[in-house]
C-alpha cells in the first residue's frame, strides 16, 4: 500500500489531483451550482458512460490499437438493446444478444486491421461510419422509445449515494486495472504494445492478443450504450456517437501512451476520466455556447495529445540516451 | 591546377568506439577512389562526415588548398558535394524531373515553377547519359538501377565536382551494374572526383584508380589498383592481433548427435541452404551484410515464410507455423536488433526476462509477481547482470547487460531451450562483455545447447565457432572447421561472386 502510495505520488496522480481542483474550485467560483448535489450526480452519469467507453478504449490503445468506432458500436448496443425491448423481448435476453452483437463489432474491427492489414485508426474509422449509417437505417432514424420500467432500473438505481452506472464503471475499471498488471494476457498486452516484433519472437502471439481486445472493446462500447438507453429510456442513433473522441482523451490524459505499452494505472486512469468530466460538466454549468463546448473539446484533445507527444520525447530520450548512462 | 579533396587527420568518436582515427588521403580530379574494409571499419562515417551528417572530432577537410568546414548537408551540397546512399533519398511519386530538381525549383516570376526549363534540362542530362527514362515518369515505377540513375542525375544537375557512393551495385543485377560503370565512367571522364566506398573486391579492380584500406577506423593502406591484386587487398582488410581472449575459452569438447539438420532451404532471401547443427556445437555463420545469414535462421525460427525445404529436428521434420511453435521445440533467438526485436526496452527486466514464460509464472489465475522477481534474480545473477534493482527499465541497462538479458530470457531454468541463434550478440557492446559472451555461448554448449553464432566480424566467428558456414547473396558457399579456419580464406568466400 506504501509503495502504491510512494509510486502514485511521483506520477502522474498529483500533478492530475491538483488540476481537478483547480477546475473545480474555478467552475465553483464562477457559477455556485457547480458543486450542488444535481450537478454532482451528473458528473457521475456523464463519467460513468466515458469511463465505460475509456476503459476499452485504453486497453485497446495499451496494445497500439485504437477503435474510432466505439460510440458508434456503444449507440448499436443502445438502438438494438431498445428496439428488441420494444418489440417485447425480456430485457435480459436483449442485453445478452446486445452484448454479443458488440463482439461481433470487436471481430470485424480485428479482422480489418490483423488479418487484412488496415490501419485501425482507418479501418474503424471506416467502420463507425458504417455502424451510424446502419442504425439510422434499421431504426428509421427515429428515437425508439422503452417502455419497459424494469429495464429503466439499471440506470435508476442507486447504491448509497452512488448510481449503479457510476458503480459498474468503478467495478470494471478496478477489474481491468487488477488484470492487466496480474495476469497473463494484461501482461502480454502490455509486451505488445510495448514492442510487437519483441513479443512476436519471444512466442507471444501478437494477433490473438489485439483481436481478444477489440472484441472487448466492442462489448465494453455496447454495456456503456445500453447503460445510456437505460437512463434515457429510449435508444436513438444521436446517443453515445462521438464518446470515443472523450474515450480517448481521457486514456491520454490519464496516462496511456498513444503509441502503446504504457499506463500510469487505473487510478490516475479514473483522474483522467474525471478531470475530463468535471471540465466538461463546468463548461456545460457556465452556459456554454454548444458551439464553443465543440471548440473546447477539441482543443481538449490537441493538449493532451501535446502532453503525450512531450511524455514520449522524453522517453526516447531516454531510450537514446541509455546505452551511455551507464558503463558496464 | 587540377582540383581535389584531401582528408587530413580526420578522426572521429562515438562513446565508447573511435569509429575513425587519423584518415588522411587525397581524391583528384578525374579519378575515382575506393574505400575498401570490412563492416565496421569506418566508412560510413566516413562518408556522413563527407556529406556534413555528422563533424569530425580532429582533423580537415581540404578543399582544393582550401580548408572546409562541411556544417550540414545543405552545405555539402552548396560546395558541391554529393553523396548517394544506398536507400535513394527519392520522392516516389513525384516525376523524374521533379526529383531532379527537388531542393532547388527554378522559377519564373511569382513564384511560378519554370517547367520549360525543368523538362529541358533533364532531357538533355537524360540524353547525355542515353538512358531510356521518361523525365515525366514517376520515380516509383522506375527499376532500382534507374532510380539510381536519377539520383546520379540529381547530383549532376547541380553540378556537383564530388561524388561518392555507398555500395552502389548492392541492389543491382550485372547488366544494371554494367549501365552504372559506364555512367561512372562518363563521370569521371568530365573530371569529377569520385569516392567509391564498396567490399565488392571484383568491382573495385573494375572501376577504381585507386583504394583505400579502412579497418577498425584506421587507415591501413593506400595503393594505385592497378598495382594490386586481391589478396594485397584481403590481406590489408583483415590483418590484425588477434589476442588472448580466444585461446582463454574454456570449449566444449563433446559434440554430440545430430540436433539440427537444415535441407535445401529456400524462400525469397535464402537459396538452397543445408546444413547440420549437433549438440553442444557452435555453428557460426559468416558473411557480409546482406548475406543473409539473418534470413536464414528467421526462416528456421519460423519468423518468415519457407517456400520449400526441410527442418529436422532429432530427425524428426518440423513444420513451424510460428514463432510460437519454434520455441515450443526448444529454438530460441535472441534477434540481431536488440532494442527493435528483442526488448521492450521502456519495460523492467523482470518482464522482459519472464516474457516466453508466463505460463510457468502462473499461482492459480494469475501471475505470480515472487516467481518472476526469483525467475529474474537467478538471471541477473548467473550472468552477473550489472543493475541496481530488478525493476530497472532495460533501455536504462548498458548494451552488454541489455545482451544478457535476453540470453537470461532464453536460457532461464524454465526454458527449455535446445537450439539457441544469436544474431550479432556482440553489436555495440564493449570487449570486456564481448569475452563474457563468447565463454557464455561455450558453456551453452557445454550444456549440449546447439548454438548458432551469426557475426559480421570475422574474427570473432572463426574463433568462437566450431565450425563456419559462410554465405554471400542468400547462398552458402562454404564450410570451414575452426582449425582450417582464416580471416583470408572465410572473406574470399563471403565476397566470392
Amino acid at each position: 500500500m506504501k509503495k502504491t502510495l510512494i509510486k502514485f505520488s511521483k506520477g502522474k496522480g498529483v500533478t492530475l489531483v491538483i488540476v481537478i481542483a483547480v477546475v473545480v474550485i474555478f467552475f465553483s467560483i464562477l457559477k455556485k451550482e457547480y458543486l450542488s448535489w444535481d450537478n454532482i450526480r451528473g458528473i457521475m452519469y456523464a463519467m460513468s458512460l466515458t469511463g465505460t467507453i475509456t476503459c476499452g478504449m485504453a486497453c485497446l490503445m495499451m496494445s497500439g490499437s485504437i477503435d474510432l468506432a466505439s460510440g458508434a458500436e456503444g449507440m448499436m448496443g443502445g438502438l438494438v438493446c431498445a428496439m428488441l425491448i420494444a418489440r417485447g423481448m425480456a430485457f435480459p435476453l436483449a442485453i445478452v444478444l446486445c452484448l454479443l452483437m458488440g463482439a461481433v463489432f470487436g471481430l470485424i474491427n480485428a479482422f480489418l486491421s490483423n488479418v487484412m492489414n488496415f490501419m485501425p485508426f482507418i479501418a474503424t474509422m471506416a467502420m463507425s461510419s458504417v455502424w451510424q449509417g446502419v442504425g439510422a437505417i434499421i431504426s428509421g432514424n427515429s428515437t425508439i422509445m422503452i417502455t419497459d420500467r424494469a429495464f429503466w432500473k439499471i440506470g435508476a438505481t442507486n447504491l448509497w449515494i452512488f448510481p449503479l452506472p457510476f458503480i459498474v464503471m468503478v467495478v470494471l475499471l478496478l477489474v481491468y486495472g487488477w488484470l492487466i498488471s496480474n495476469t497473463k494476457i494484461g501482461r502480454q498486452l502490455l509486451l505488445c504494445g510495448g514492442n510487437r516484433n519483441a513479443a512476436r519472437l519471444a512466442g507471444i502471439n501478437f494477433n490473438k492478443i489485439s483481436t481478444i481486445f477489440f472484441v472487448n472493446n466492442g462489448v465494453i462500447a455496447c454495456i456503456g450504450g445500453i447503460i445510456l438507453a437505460s437512463r434515457m429510456h429510449n435508444g436513438t442513433v444521436g446517443n453515445v456517437v462521438g464518446a470515443e473522441m472523450d474515450g480517448m482523451v481521457a486514456a491520454i490524459i490519464g496516462g496511456v501512451s498513444f503509441l502503446g505499452g504504457g499506463s500510469s494505472g487505473m487510478g490516475v486512469l479514473f483522474l483522467g476520466i474525471l478531470m475530463l468530466t468535471c471540465f466538461k460538466s463546468g463548461l456545460y454549468i457556465i452556459n456554454l455556447n454548444a458551439y464553443w463546448m465543440v471548440c473546447a473539446n477539441g482543443v481538449l484533445l490537441v493538449i493532451a495529445l501535446i502532453v503525450d507527444f512531450l511524455r514520449e520525447r522524453a522517453r526516447l530520450r531516454s531510450l537514446k540516451a541509455a546505452p551511455h548512462s551507464q558503463k558496464s | 591546377m587540377a582540383q581535389y579533396i584531401e582528408f587530413s587527420g580526420i578522426g572521429k568518436a562515438y562513446p565508447g568506439v573511435q569509429a575513425l582515427k587519423d584518415i588522411s588521403f587525397r581524391a583528384s580530379e578525374g579519378r575515382v577512389v575506393a574505400l575498401l574494409g570490412e563492416n565496421g571499419a569506418g566508412k560510413s562515417t566516413l562518408l556522413k562526415i563527407l556529406s556534413g551528417d555528422t563533424q569530425p572530432d580532429e582533423g580537415k577537410i581540404i578543399i582544393n588548398g582550401e580548408e572546409n568546414r562541411i556544417a550540414s548537408p545543405y552545405d555539402a551540397i552548396t560546395k558541391g558535394i554529393s553523396v548517394i546512399y544506398q536507400e535513394r533519398q527519392l520522392a516516389p511519386s513525384m516525376s523524374v524531373i521533379e526529383n531532379v530538381f527537388a531542393g532547388d525549383l527554378p522559377t519564373k516570376r511569382f513564384g511560378v515553377l519554370d517547367k520549360k526549363k525543368m523538362l529541358q534540362t533533364t532531357q538533355e542530362i537524360i540524353d547525355k547519359f542515353g538512358l531510356p527514362i521518361d523525365p515525366e515518369d514517376p520515380v516509383g515505377r522506375l527499376s532500382v538501377a534507374y532510380q539510381q540513375m536519377v539520383e546520379i542525375m540529381k547530383a549532376y544537375r547541380r553540378d556537383s565536382k564530388i561524388i561518392a557512393f555507398d555500395e552502389p551495385t548492392a541492389p543491382l543485377t550485372d547488366t544494371e551494374i554494367a549501365i552504372l560503370f559506364r555512367l561512372i565512367n562518363q563521370l569521371r571522364e568530365e573530371g569529377k572526383i569520385i569516392i567509391y566506398v564498396s567490399h565488392r573486391l571484383a568491382e573495385i579492380f573494375q572501376i577504381t584508380d585507386e583504394i583505400v584500406v579502412l579497418k577498425d577506423g584506421r587507415m591501413v593502406k593506400t595503393m594505385v589498383t592497378a598495382e594490386s591484386n586481391e589478396s594485397d587487398l584481403i590481406r590489408a582488410m583483415v590483418g590484425r592481433d588477434i589476442g588472448d581472449t580466444y585461446s582463454n575459452l574454456s570449449r566444449n569438447e563433446n559434440i554430440g548427435e545430430v540436433l539440427l539438420e537444415v535441407n535445401n532451404l529456400n524462400n525469397d532471401m535464402v537459396h538452397d541452404v543445408s546444413f547440420k547443427l549437433h549438440k553442444g556445437e557452435i555453428v557460426g555463420f559468416a558473411g557480409l551484410i546482406g548475406a543473409g545469414r539473418s534470413e536464414v535462421v528467421r526462416a528456421i525460427f519460423g519468423a518468415d515464410p519457407i517456400l520449400s525445404g526441410e527442418i529436422k529436428i532429432d530427425g524428426e521434420i518440423c513444420k513451424f507455423s510460428s514463432e510460437k511453435d519454434a520455441i515450443d521445440r526448444g529454438i530460441a533467438l535472441c534477434p540481431e536488433d536488440r532494442k527493435d526485436q528483442g526488448l521492450v526496452m521502456w519495460r523492467d527486466i523482470t518482464d522482459n526476462i519472464s516474457m516466453p514464460v508466463l505460463d510457468k509464472l502462473m499461482s492459480g489465475l494469475f501471475i505470480s509477481r515472487k516467481k518472476s522477481e526469483d525467475l529474474a534474480e537467478r538471471a541477473v545473477e548467473k550472468y552477473s547482470i550489472k543493475t541496481p534493482s530488478l525493476d530497472k527499465i532495460v533501455s536504462e541497462l548498458s548494451g552488454g547487460n541489455q545482451q544478457k538479458v535476453i540470453l537470461g530470457r532464453w536460457t532461464s531454468d524454465l526454458m527449455d531451450t535446445r537450439i539457441l541463434i544469436l544474431d550479432e550478440p556482440t553489436k555495440g557492446i564493449d570487449v570486456g562483455t564481448k569475452a563474457e559472451v563468447y565463454q557464455m555461448c561455450c558453456d551453452f554448449a557445454k550444456q549440449g545447447i546447439g548454438v548458432i553464432f551469426i557475426s559480421s566480424e570475422l574474427t570473432e566467428v572463426i574463433n568462437v565457432a566450431d565450425n563456419i558456414i559462410v554465405m554471400h547473396n542468400g547462398h552458402i558457399t562454404g564450410e570451414v572447421r575452426r582449425a582450417e579456419a582464416t580471416e583470408e580464406n572465410v572473406l574470399a568466400l563471403a565476397m566470392l561472386d
